[in-house]
């Protein structure tokens, strides 16, 4: 399926023409308007077999003296916005298809919430647990942890020094059933040596973490590595509470970049993407999950999670899921 | 990468927006006064800001696709390896010890809470004394910071607990390897409290300076092994008009905090103190500073009052299960509670 771009403006012209392995060819000219003001328009068109999409990139406004570095520059832009439309359109069948065939659900092994969830974790989605303070939501991502090692990698990134190798290994140990005690280490061996564990302390370091992984998982998918299945971020809240808030909405805009890094991801590379959240007060003494009203929209699935009592019985609410009604609780029991 | 993920100030960030420069591509070959006089700032400031962008272009150059390329990502079980053999900071109190699972943690940050008169300065006290008993003895030989908010911190009070923990060593040898050890410097009671960092605050503003001093002062005394901060609260609680602000500086507080306590691999112990809450129709005591503070420590140990008797219990805790224990404060320090009725007790 070959695909053509073309950028036309008005002015003076400098082009620039590029070739990819996919045989697209894009060119992108941009011109020095007359007057100083006014800015650079571009007009993109693509052909796509026979329909055509036109649409229209503006650019930054070049003086009739810039250098010809600048208008590389902001043609080099104009073609890095195309290359954002080189993604086919996908139709509903490729994407059920993809759904079907790439898209797994991860059992937690905690068998109120799979219930809950309708299976356990989907991959391609970001899962939110919240809940006060010694609630269960570390245990539920370490119990998810071990028991989704089996199947693939776990990567662990830990904003409160609560990753217990001790805890894993107690909970893997748990599953093994009836096994000899070298076949047991063995494979205690194995699990444990599938899960990562990364400490983050900064949302910088979280954005920047998450932008090698990227680039890790791109490199993994050529060279058909081992493969990560299932990104936990304990807690995510701790990492936003200090930018949140106050005059400058940077803090916002930091928390929404990184929840579309994670679900983009949790497509692309087909995880499941799992944080954690804390509670604050809210109207009426109803305490409610932290982040506030931006953070709502973005995870897929949003659970709360509290526990009965000072006991080892937990419950589960759903606050929110794409495919199940809100509003259902469940029990789920963590041993010691 | 975009210019919007990279850690510079907002102001700086406006100012590169505004001139035009979105992506890291657009800075990577200009020089800084070039630089400086597009967004029209100090010549200084140009070069810090092309040095975090060449540090950020530098990283995403060096992924070579192997996940050990990411920066201080371990396997759980190399982790597992490592937790085994980390060492404990005894409490002074058999029981208290035995539910924590040999003491007070490394590498975490431990909140400790009650009402006033509990003992929570007191095990404070005890845990900066305790890290000092020498490796030969099962101890860590370390030193201690001690940051002071209330000026509760007594220095009698010390001496008199490092004495007691002195005689506790030197009760497990005969009468005259005593004579001989009692004679070493280092087993006087005034050497044990020149190694304990005492810091005293006076505002909210010196106890944040403090929090982000001491990763300096960390790198020059290596052999600190416990940061007690007693009381954490005390400065945030009255004269706080705005409570947001409030959470943030606690939350960067407690996230630096955490990243002490990993990378100098310390224990950081946070006195609490109480106050009453107001839910379901009845008064409760709950720890001060509200729910979103309650999400910065790794483990919470509360302190209470049951007939006459001093119990801990593990409130929050990854890898313990929730269990309490009696104790006592003595003159010699906390130790095991004395009553007959010496069973742990599991909640």
């Amino acid at each position: 399926m070959l695909t053509r771009f073309r950028v036309e403006g008005e002015g003076e012209r400098s082009s620039m023409a590029e070739n990819d392995d996919l045989g697209i060819e894009r060119t992108a000219s941009i011109q020095n308007p007359t007057k100083p003001s006014s800015s650079i328009g571009a007009r993109v068109r693509a052909t796509h077999d026979d329909d055509e999409d036109e649409v229209r990139v503006s650019l930054r406004p070049v003086l009739p003296h810039s250098s010809s570095d600048l208008i590389h520059q902001e043609a080099a832009r104009a073609l890095s916005v195309m290359d954002s439309f080189h993604q086919p359109w996908l139709t509903g069948v490729e994407l059920l298809d993809d759904a079907n065939r790439n898209k797994h659900v991860l059992p937690t092994g905690l068998e109120g919430i799979d219930v809950l969830l309708g299976g356990g974790l989907r991959e391609g989605q970001l899962i939110e647990i919240a809940g006060p303070s010694s609630s269960g939501k570390t245990q539920v991502c370490l119990h998810s942890a071990s028991c989704i090692a089996d199947k693939g990698s776990v990567m662990f990134l830990d904003t409160c020094n609560s990753f217990s190798p001790n805890r894993i290994a107690c909970m893997v140990n748990q599953f093994s059933g009836p096994l000899f005690k070298e076949a047991k280490e063995r494979r205690l061996e194995r699990i444990m040596s599938s899960i990562l564990c990364q400490p983050i302390y900064d949302i910088f370091e979280l954005l920047d973490t998450l932008h090698q992984l990227e680039s890790t998982l791109k490199h993994t998918v050529k060279t058909g590595g081992y493969k990560i299945c299932l990104l936990i971020i304990d807690s995510i809240s701790s990492l936003i509470a200090p930018i949140l808030g106050g005059k400058s909405p940077q803090g916002r805009l930091l928390m929404v970049s990184a929840g579309i890094v994670l679900k983009k991801l949790a497509h692309e590379f087909n995880l499941a993407v799992l944080v954690t959240n804390h509670m604050v007060g809210g109207e009426g003494g109803i305490i409610k999950p932290a982040l506030g009203e931006s953070w709502k929209n973005i995870p897929h699935v949003r659970l709360v999670v509290s526990r009965d009592q000072q006991s080892n019985v937990f419950t589960a609410t759903v606050l929110k899921h794409t495919m199940r009604a809100s509003g259902r609780t469940a029990k789920f029991v963590i041993h010691n | 990468m975009e210019i919007a993920n990279l850690p510079i100030s907002a102001s700086q960030r406006s100012k590169l927006l505004s001139a035009g420069y979105a992506t890291l591509s657009s800075l990577s070959s200009l020089s800084p006064s070039h630089l400086a006089r597009d967004l029209n700032i100090e010549l200084q400031e140009a070069l810090e800001i092309l040095k975090v962008v060449s540090d950020a272009a530098d990283r995403s150059k060096s992924t070579d696709g192997h996940h050990q390329a990411l920066k201080g990502v371990q396997t759980a079980w190399d982790m597992l390896s490592e937790e085994q053999m980390q060492q404990h900071i005894t409490t002074g109190c058999e029981d208290l010890d035995h539910i924590l699972r040999g003491g007070i943690h490394c590498g975490e940050v431990t909140e400790v809470g009650g009402v006033p008169g509990i003992g929570k300065t007191q095990l404070g006290i005890q845990l900066a004394v305790n890290v000092q008993i020498p490796v030969e003895y099962g101890g860590h030989g370390g030193q201690a910071v001690y940051i002071d908010t209330e000026g509760s911190f007594m220095v009698e009070r010390a001496h008199q607990i490092a004495e007691g923990c002195i005689n506790g060593i030197l009760d497990n040898f005969t009468d005259h390897d005593r004579k001989i050890l009692a004679c070493q410097e280092w087993m006087q009671p005034n050497s044990f409290l020149s190694n304990i960092f005492y810091f005293r605050i006076c505002s909210y503003t010196e106890q944040i300076a403090v929090t982000n001093y001491l990763e300096k002062f960390l790198k020059e005394h290596k052999d600190v092994k416990i940061v007690v901060i007693d009381s954490v609260t005390f400065h945030f609680r009255q004269d706080f008009d705005d409570l947001a602000c409030r959470t943030r500086i606690l939350s960067g507080m407690s996230l630096k905090l955490m990243k002490l306590a990993k990378t100098n691999n310390l224990a950081v112990v946070l006195l609490n103190q109480v106050t009453t809450k107001y839910t379901e129709g009845s008064f409760h005591l709950t720890l001060a500073l509200g729910d979103s503070w309650s999400h910065s420590c790794t483990n919470r140990i509360i302190l209470y009052w049951n007939a006459n008797e001093r119990y801990a219990y593990i409130d929050k805790s990854p890898s313990l299960p929730s269990a309490s224990a009696p104790y006592s404060v003595t003159s010699k320090g906390i130790r095991n509670s004395t009553s007959h009725c010496k069973r742990v007790r599991m909640m």
